[in-house]
């Protein structure tokens, strides 16, 4: 090292010099506040805004087997190519978890880091009887949980894409026992997903409009899409249970069985 | 003249009866920090409701008859000055214009978090404030150094100065920072009263300063970027501010500010 | 001994310390602020209704200028003030408004064209011209005859104190928050700063400064029901009052303003008046008109509280169980008005008395509301008496309101004062011969000195409880020495104080702190107290005739003849337990406005025997110059422009009166 500073001399940015010295420099303007704050906006609206389409993809087995196999096969690209590339949704998951990670890596700025800042938010909003504090501290449980339960449930996809179909996403709810998972993240995901829109339509102004206005509409979506969530858990525990017994068994669609065969009669 | 001299206090509705006085409890946080031995403890008051008494009036009963150490500041007692903010049953309120009747019969009152504890329920809202003002350079930097007093004023729109003056009714009494979960737990951050005062001075067309000396000031995650809009703030202003509407503005202001080279 | 040297020591931090400070910094000289609590919350920003300034802006301002303003100010003392102070202040008033124009206050403005206003319970339309929109307004106010009170909604005060407050943080004033003096230093003709205890830490510390400045404000504590803050206590008065050498000028002047809510006497501004509002009795009785049928609910504050409090006695005040109150009505003034003009009138109803104002009436009745005397100063703001020792605003009697402020004058005086004076403290610091060596030997002495009252007081075991005999002492002088006064009456409130005063010996606390220690600074505080309540209730005594808010009614005519001079009260001797009073007399023959009627109130005066030779002589001139400039004419009569400081010497510039013509 000595060696180096010796033989090259060093040159350094008055940014990094000031930046250690502890100065913040006003000669120049630091974009980056500006920009990480626009970033965790974003990037929370995104997933919002994703995880409620992701809702309804989901839900689509309401609609029966046949319809959230035909969701699945559209994004395998099966409708296009004629064949299904699980590697597909694949990069869509890596996309959504990069989006997930940044707005962690931000989010997670705003977390009480010690056992002070925790005792003083919680005893804050606890003596305050605050509804949008107290929605903040909701906000910051489920987002600690989602880091575990996404980040799981994210890498699962990525690695496994395959395994998305009726029975296949049956047979994980049910047999493979994952159902409180599911439900731990759908309550998770909902409440931060619900309050962070909220929270983003407040924190930047738009829509202008009272905040009951806004918060009524709040609590309407997320009661929307809970109970919706809770019907598709409930709708995929029970085909996984009526499945139990074909675990492994992948979903075909009786028009495609009918034509499969008629294709094997025809050979 | 007599009359005059028999009456103490404020008045909710003069005419009623005196009305059958209620008991009031007051578990007000004791703490001395003068004193290194002192540990902060609760102490129970009760007093007898007198008719439109306010916390100025019970405090101060409670002062003269029961405890001559309890330490607690009122300045105006009109509601203006912002000396007496406190938690009231956990919230900060100004204590001078806060009406025992519409408090229930136990209460409990502790001192303004955040602020240095003087003692008992006195802050040193004063010290912050003044670290504020000078953090963000809260007067108005004039275009031109000496006016020439004897000449007519500066033209003004009527509505702008209307609107000026809303944001300029902050008394500094410190309540929104007490609200404020964000400045509970980060400090250094600038909080509701000083995105007040920038939003005016930004407003105010005889401030020379533009949106990159703002941003200079706020611009970062002890300023703007770090409120996360609890807006705590906005719902326990005694001054009824528009802190959120204001803190929004400046958010997207400062957002477009700097992000632009 | 902790020792802070310093050029100039502000003790208090309302708009006169902290403009006095500003003007002492901007001409390079240090400044230390001592204030009871943070600057801003001083009692400066409870002046709701605003600043009188001719400007002549709106159309009701017409033709207003400082001739107009000057002869309002000097009817409204009811000739007791100082004419060529009163001078000074008119001149510079303007130039205050625009320099806190140019600071950030905002004003409120002028609108082009057609507006409908509440004059005398008739809507007024009022057209104003188009070049003066967006220039500073004017509101109505007592005992004026133009629209003359620059106002900034109904918180004129708040905006101004804080446009001010920051403005010194600007400049660097060091603003030494929750401290008090206890004792100024000096040694029988020179001040050289104070004593200072602080009121966290209890610590005290001799604060050495070339110049010394009281701005303290009034003593509205000294009464029982007072629109004044608690932390108006006359301590300031005090400071100057045990120097045995300083004097307190008029202290009999007390002004009771009419409309302070009823009974927490919390101020409602006179702005409800001024705007159209009316004063009405139990029957709803509209009686002002009776007693005052020209100026009717907007004659000057003396005489509307003196015929308030008649009309009470005549028995037409609505009673309540805390006795009769009569009502202020600004329901006519729509509830647009109230909520733009009138915004903090509406959140005091809202909360002490869960009422709005824009449907009910205000139960209202006259309340202590300022102190006209105080430290006696020359026009530049020096004690006559003792070197070096300023004051300016309430504490001051510089005298600029005599026996009766006029409503807007206050506020006004607090920066014209502080600017006018803080450039005389600049000049007095500029000069050689006032560095003086530091004093330290008498500064140990006066540190002492009061360490050891301190420890008198937490040593006494006596029964007297401070809290006690605060309230009785409010409560004598409420009796007593209130808006109507007759001779046994205050020679029993005399006699009662200086029996407080005994008492007071006798205090006992019982938290032995020497920190923060409420029941300890009520205790040091109230003897101080009882000293400028005596010299308030013994000049009353004294002055055996009525003059502006000092109503006898044993002696109810003003007098000129025997008492058209200023009451000037010592206490050198702590024994026997009185001021010394002397009287300063005033000069007839070199007033530009000799005594007179007022306009308003009583018609009925003991004519000065110069005064109708003044008269003639003023007449005369103004008859050989019925050509020349108002300023010319003005010059002739009684010269002043040499007094003020050059900085704010000139003209001052309207829509109808250009600066380049006018020179």
């Amino acid at each position: 090292m000595l060696h180096c500073v010796i033989t090259c001399g060093v040159s350094m940015s008055y940014e990094i010099v000031a930046a250690q010295a502890g100065l913040s420099s006003k000669a120049t303007k630091n974009h980056w506040p500006a920009w990480l704050d626009i970033l965790q906006g974003s990037t929370g609206l995104f997933l919002a805004l994703f995880m409620w389409g992701h809702m309804a993809f989901v839900a689509s087995i309401l609609l029966g087997e046949t319809a959230m196999w035909t969701v699945t096969r559209l994004f395998e690209g099966y409708f296009i190519f004629g064949r299904s590339y699980p590697g597909l949704v694949s990069c869509a998951v890596a996309f959504v978890a990069l989006a997930f990670v940044a707005h962690a890596l931000l989010a997670v700025r705003k977390f009480p880091v010690s056992y002070r800042q925790c005792r003083t938010i919680l005893s804050h909003a606890k003596a305050m009887r605050h509804e949008d504090s107290a929605l903040w501290i909701v906000q910051v449980c489920t987002g600690f949980l989602l880091f575990f339960f996404v980040s799981a449930h994210l890498y699962q996809m990525f690695v496994w894409p395959q395994n998305i179909g009726p029975y296949a996403s049956a047979d994980r709810v049910w047999s493979d026992g994952l159902w409180p998972f599911y439900l731990t993240m759908l309550l998770a995901v909902e409440l931060h997903g619900g309050i962070g829109l909220y929270r983003l339509a407040v924190k930047w102004g738009w829509p202008n409009v009272p905040r009951a206005v806004l918060k009524t509409v709040k609590w309407g979506l997320t009661a929307f899409f809970l109970v919706l969530g809770l019907a598709t858990l409930a709708a995929y525990m029970k085909i996984g249970f009526d499945h139990r017994a074909h675990y492994g068994e992948r979903y075909t669609p009786e028009r495609m069985l009918e034509d499969g065969a008629r294709r094997e009669g025809g050979q | 003249m007599s009359a005059i001299t028999e009456n103490n206090g404020s008045a909710a509705a003069v005419d009623a009866e005196p009305r059958q006085g209620r008991w009031l409890t007051f578990n007000i946080l004791r703490c001395d920090p003068a004193d290194p031995g002192a540990v902060p403890h609760l102490r129970a008051y009760r007093i007898e409701e007198a008719d439109s008494m306010t916390l100025f009036i019970a405090l101060n009963e409670i002062r003269e008859h029961q405890d001559p150490t309890l330490k607690f500041d009122f300045v105006c007692r009109a509601g203006i000055c912002g000396s007496c903010a406190m938690m009231v049953n956990g919230r900060p309120k100004l204590a001078c214009r806060t009406l025992t009747a519409s408090l229930p019969a136990e209460n409990t009152l502790a001192p303004l978090p955040f602020f240095e504890l003087i003692g008992d329920l006195s802050v040193n809202t004063g010290k912050w404030m003044r670290g504020m003002s000078e953090r963000l350079q809260t007067w108005l930097h004039g275009r031109e150094d000496d006016v020439d007093l004897r000449r007519i004023e500066e033209r003004m729109d009527p509505d702008l100065a209307e609107q000026i003056y809303e944001l300029d009714r902050c008394i500094e009494c410190g309540c929104c920072v007490a609200a404020c979960g964000t400045a509970r737990m980060r400090e250094d951050f600038v909080g509701a009263v000083g995105f007040g005062k920038i939003a005016r001075f930004r407003l105010d067309p005889r401030d020379a300063r533009t949106d990159g000396d703002y941003y200079a000031l706020i611009g970062d995650d002890t300023g703007v970027f770090g409120c996360m809009s609890l807006l705590a703030c906005h719902d326990v202003c005694p001054k009824s501010l528009p802190l959120q509407t204001q803190i929004a503005f400046l958010r997207r202001k400062m957002a477009m500010t700097g992000t632009r080279r | 001994m902790k020792t802070i040297m310093t050029d100039v020591l502000v003790i208090g931090g309302g708009l006169a310390g902290l403009r006095m400070a500003i003007a002492a910094r901007r001409r390079g000289h240090d400044a230390i602020v001592l204030s009871l609590v943070p600057p801003k919350r001083s009692h400066s920003a409870a002046a709701q209704g605003g600043m009188q300034a001719s400007l002549a802006n709106v159309s009701r301002g017409a033709g207003d200028n400082e001739d107009v303003h000057f002869e309002d100010t000097v009817r409204g003392s009811d000739w007791g003030a100082d004419q060529v102070v009163a001078r000074m202040f008119v001149n510079t008033a303007p130039k205050a408004v625009r320099e806190l124009a140019a600071w950030g206050t905002p004003w409120s403005r002028l609108r082009r064209g057609d507006h409908e206003v509440i004059i005398n319970e008739q809507k007024v339309v009022l057209t104003e011209r188009a070049e003066a929109h967006g220039l500073i307004a004017q509101r109505d106010f007592g005992g004026t005859k133009k629209w003359r009170t620059c106002y900034v909604s109904d918180g004129t005060g708040h905006a101004m104190l804080f446009t001010t407050s920051d403005q010194a943080i600007r400049h660097g004033v060091e603003v030494h928050e929750r401290t008090e003096a206890l004792a100024l230093i000096h040694d029988g003709a020179r001040c050289y700063g104070a004593v200072v205890r602080n009121l966290v830490t209890g610590e005290l510390a001799a604060y050495l400064a070339k110049a010394t400045a009281i701005a303290t404000g009034g003593a509205g504590r000294l009464y029982r029901v007072t629109t004044n803050a608690v932390i108006c206590e006359g301590i300031g008065h005090a400071l100057a009052l045990e120097t045995g050498v300083a004097a307190l000028g008029n202290m009999e002047a007390v002004q009771f303003h009419p409309t302070g809510i009823f009974p927490a006497g919390i101020l409602v501004t006179e702005g409800c008046r001024g705007d159209g509002g009316l004063l009405r009795d139990v029957d709803g009785h509209r009686f002002m008109p009776d007693y005052e049928p020209e100026k009717k609910e907007l004659a000057s504050r003396d005489v509307v509280s003196r015929r308030m409090e008649e009309h009470i006695r005549a028995g037409r005040g609505a009673p309540t169980r805390f006795g009769p109150h009569l009502w202020l009505d600004i329901t006519l003034l729509g509830r647009r008005h109230i909520e733009h003009n009138l915004r903090e009138v509406k959140e005091i109803c809202q909360y002490f008395l869960g009422i709005d104002p824009a449907e009910s009436w205000i139960p209202v009745r006259p309340a202590q509301h300022y102190t006209m005397g105080g430290v006696r100063t020359d026009h530049t703001g020096q004690s006559p008496h003792l070197k070096g020792l300023f004051a300016a605003g309430e504490a001051a009697c510089w005298d600029l309101h005599g026996f009766n402020r006029l409503g807007g004058n206050s506020v006004a005086e607090t920066v014209v004062a502080g600017m006018i004076v803080g450039e005389f403290i600049a000049d007095f610091c500029d000069k050689p011969e006032n560095t003086v060596p530091v004093p330290l030997t008498l500064a140990r002495e006066f540190v002492r000195r009061e360490e050891a009252g301190l420890s008198a007081i937490l040593a006494c075991g006596g029964h007297e409880n401070p809290f006690q005999l605060c309230s009785e002492m409010q409560e004598i002088m409420t009796h007593y020495v209130g808006i109507f006064r007759q001779g046994d009456a205050l020679l029993s409130g005399v006699v009662n104080l200086q029996h407080l005063l005994a008492r007071s010996r006798e205090i006992g606390v019982s938290g032995k702190s020497r920190a923060a220690n409420p029941e300890l600074v009520a205790a040091y505080r109230l003897r101080r107290m009882l000293k400028v309540a005596l010299t308030i209730a013994y000049g009353a005594y004294l002055r055996t005739e009525s003059r502006g808010a000092h109503f006898r009614e044993d002696f109810p005519r003003r007098d000129d003849q025997g008492w058209l001079k200023r009451t000037l009260a010592f206490w050198p001797d702590e024994d026997p337990a009185l001021p010394r009073i002397d009287y300063e007399p005033l000069d007839v023959m070199k007033m530009e406005l000799p005594p007179g009627w007022r306009g308003y109130g009583a018609k009925n005066y003991i004519d000065h025997p110069d005064a109708p030779r003044r008269r003639q002589e003023v007449d005369a001139t103004r008859a050989r110059m019925r050509d020349a400039d108002r300023h010319a004419v003005q010059n002739a009569l009684m010269p002043y422009a040499d007094e003020l400081p050059a900085s704010l010497a000139g003209r001052n510039e309207r829509l109808d009166e250009p600066l380049e013509t006018a020179q």
